[in-house]
């Protein structure tokens, strides 16, 4: 696969799921970013989505974290940012999202603390 | 010569101690606590006078001696001169050439002295004794050594028990002498690296002093630009411009011949001068006259002026100039480039001298003027430009507006090996300013494109040298508003294209969004207020945060829009004295 060429994938570890998103989230992908983090929460109690590849994020691809974030919210679930890139969170202040976000640094973070 | 000077009631019989002390470096474990108190002492010091004076008294101590001195060479004169002296008399300041004498000896062969009995050795300088009264009967001296050669010598003289010096006391004074020389030599290394760092400074005052010399670039339609290089530091060249009382407008190239800060201090007293006469609307050649006969008498050491001077008139329909030492002002006319050598010697040599002068109608041309800097750059082969070299970059420019023409012509010479200052001075009438364009892209309206767009308008705003945080706002801005056209404009199943340009005008940037789709109301556009968790209307609130502002107007014809987004870039207005 070419190095950055757009890429989601989804793994459950230990009762959470970590979404992966890989290249430049915008509107020509969105809705697959989108629907894949929704899948994600239907599936577990907890969900990272993994921006560490992601070289940039428009608002289209804001917006599909943001819902994911409201459904998490509704159903009590744990939903949180993981190994945020700069480019993303560059986009997330100037949106100031960054403090609504949970971000943490791991994929171990995902599953809340005890 | 600083003589040998006894030290009040100092004078004693050389054996009046002796019984009471064993002989010298009795015990090695002795001398080892010595050395390495002496070296711990030398190491922390902050005050090195001070700590050598304490350092020798304890070493004329320890090694049982009536006197010991050092001596330092100062390498500009090749003199020896006695910093520190214990002991009965005082020899401080004493001098004496390498080679002269036991220490003179020592230094020039740096090699450990001995003189077993100094009544008979004709290496011993007498003089001393002589003027003091004081006897000297053996003596051992070790050379000061560093890598870069000795650079002074630590002398003993006299055990107190009246026994010569031994090749033990010797070997055990070289070893001492180590890190004496080595702190010394440090605390002068500190010295030079403050006095660096220090004309470090200054030379960076005087630059941001010289680049505030250079005049303002004029944001209206001011027919005259100009832009400095210096080589280094601080420039020998400069350019200045202004208006007179009349209306006319004054300009002024000037290059003091060397580099350095002579000839920065000249520059700077040159180009006063220069204005203040031009300040007068005197004709070019006595304007260079009367400043050639105010240098004159003040200039020194062979240092000179070559100089442009001129007036042109607010449109540059005329331009009047002079030279003075000046490469030859070159004006381009229509596909012409016409040259005309400029008239006197440089300034500051002879007094009373006539300056040839040229009026030259422009006719919508340009005239440049650009010091030797200019000529002299070489290429990979070491090859001047020359004159011809930089007609032709003129040339390659000539349809670029002139602010980035400079930048440009700037831009070559730099890519080839800049030697000297460079300056370059453009005349012209201010062209009914168009703005530049840096990008223009015609695509189809699908989100698969906009990775493309992206990445054009990164490299347009990269070639700008906008840092890399703005530039990825600015790219952020214009594809939300892509992706709004998308979604929004032409809508799922409607097909159409998009035209971005991204346009320049000094520091403004615009991009320009046109499409094909039904006209937008500007005032159903309403951005979300950020920080809100909702899903719509975030990329219109982006577009508000990055851009100054943006207006979306029906385009010509009936069908379309024109989408307008601002941005001011303030560090592109920063750069034209700037690259001064």
């Amino acid at each position: 696969m070419n190095a950055n060429a757009n890429g989601v994938s989804s793994e459950a570890c230990g009762g959470c799921v970590l979404v992966r998103l890989r290249g430049e989230v915008d509107l020509s992908w969105s809705p697959q970013v989108r629907r894949a983090v929704l899948d994600a929460l239907a599936q577990a109690d907890a969900v990272g989505v993994d921006l560490s590849e992601v070289g940039y994020i428009d608002s289209s691809g804001i917006a599909a974290l943001v819902e994911g974030l409201q459904q998490a919210r509704t159903h009590g679930q744990r939903f949180v940012l993981v190994a945020v890139s700069d480019a993303v969170r560059a986009v997330l202040e100037l949106a100031r999202l960054d403090r609504v976000f949970t971000l943490v640094a791991s994929p171990d973070e995902v599953t809340a603390p005890a | 010569m600083t003589r040998a000077r006894a030290r009040p009631g100092a004078l004693r019989a050389p054996n009046a101690d002796t019984a009471a002390h064993a002989p010298p470096c009795a015990q090695p474990a002795d001398t080892l606590a010595f050395l390495a108190g002496l070296s711990q002492a030398l190491a922390v010091s902050l005050d090195l006078r001070q700590t050598l004076e304490q350092a020798v008294t304890r070493v004329a101590g320890f090694m049982r001696v009536e006197a010991a001195s050092l001596f330092l060479l100062d390498r500009a004169s090749g003199v020896l001169e006695c910093r520190i002296s214990v002991g009965p008399v005082d020899v401080d300041g004493l001098r004496l050439a390498v080679g002269q004498g036991v220490v003179g000896r020592a230094v020039a062969e740096n090699a450990v002295q001995i003189v077993a009995d100094a009544a008979t050795d004709a290496r011993v300088w007498r003089a001393a004794d002589e003027d003091s009264g004081f006897v000297t009967r053996s003596l051992v001296c070790a050379p000061l050594a560093t890598a870069a050669g000795p650079i002074g010598a630590l002398e003993l003289v006299n055990r107190r028990d009246d026994r010569p010096f031994s090749d033990a006391d010797a070997e055990l004074l070289g070893i001492i002498a180590a890190p004496v020389a080595l702190a010394i030599n440090n605390a002068r290394m500190a010295a030079e690296l403050l006095e660096q760092q220090r004309l470090k400074r200054e030379f960076e005052l005087a630059r941001h002093m010289q680049k505030a010399l250079l005049p303002k670039r004029r944001r209206d339609d001011f027919p005259v630009l100009g832009v400095n290089r210096p080589a280094h530091e601080i420039s020998g060249d400069f350019y200045d411009f202004f208006e007179c009382a009349d209306g006319r407008i004054g300009f002024v190239v000037g290059d003091v011949s060397g580099k350095g800060l002579d000839a920065a201090l000249l520059m700077v007293r040159a180009a006063s001068l220069l204005r203040w006469a031009g300040k007068d609307a005197l004709a070019p050649g006595a304007w260079l006259a009367r400043v050639n006969d105010e240098l004159c008498e003040t200039a020194q050491g062979g240092r000179f002026v070559c100089a442009l001077v001129g007036y042109c008139d607010h449109e540059a329909r005329v331009v009047r100039f002079a030279g003075a030492g000046f490469p030859p002002v070159v004006v381009h006319r229509g596909d012409v480039l016409t040259e005309y050598p400029a008239g006197g010697p440089p300034l500051g040599i002879l007094p009373d001298l006539a300056f040839e002068q040229h009026t030259v109608a422009l006719d919508g041309g340009a005239l440049y003027a650009f010091t030797d800097g200019a000529t002299d750059v070489r290429d990979v082969h070491g090859r001047r430009l020359g004159g011809a070299g930089v007609r032709a970059l003129i040339a390659r420019h000539a349809a670029l507006p002139p602010q980035a023409r400079l930048r440009a012509l700037l831009g070559e010479l730099k890519d080839l090996q800049l030697v000297d200052d460079t300056t370059l001075l453009i005349v012209e009438a201010a062209r009914a300013c168009a703005p530049d364009l840096l990008l223009e892209r015609h695509f189809a309206a699908d989100a698969a494109e906009l990775r493309g767009v992206r990445q054009a308008l990164r490299q347009a705003l990269d070639a700008l040298g906008i840092e890399p945080r703005l530039r990825d706002r600015l790219v952020l801005a214009v594809d939300e508003a892509c992706a709004n056209v998308i979604r929004h404009g032409y809508g799922p199943g409607c097909r159409g294209d998009i035209g971005l340009r991204l346009l320049r005008d000094g520091a403004q940037l615009s991009f320009e969004l046109s499409d094909h789709a039904p006209c937008v109301e500007a005032a159903r556009l309403r951005p979300q207020p950020l920080g809100e968790c909702r899903c719509g209307g975030l990329g219109l609130a982006l577009i508000d945060e990055v851009m100054d502002d943006w207006s979306i107007e029906p385009a010509a014809g009936g069908r379309g829009n024109l989408l307008l987004l601002r941005k001011r870039i303030e560090s592109l207005d920063e750069e034209e004295a700037g690259e001064a």
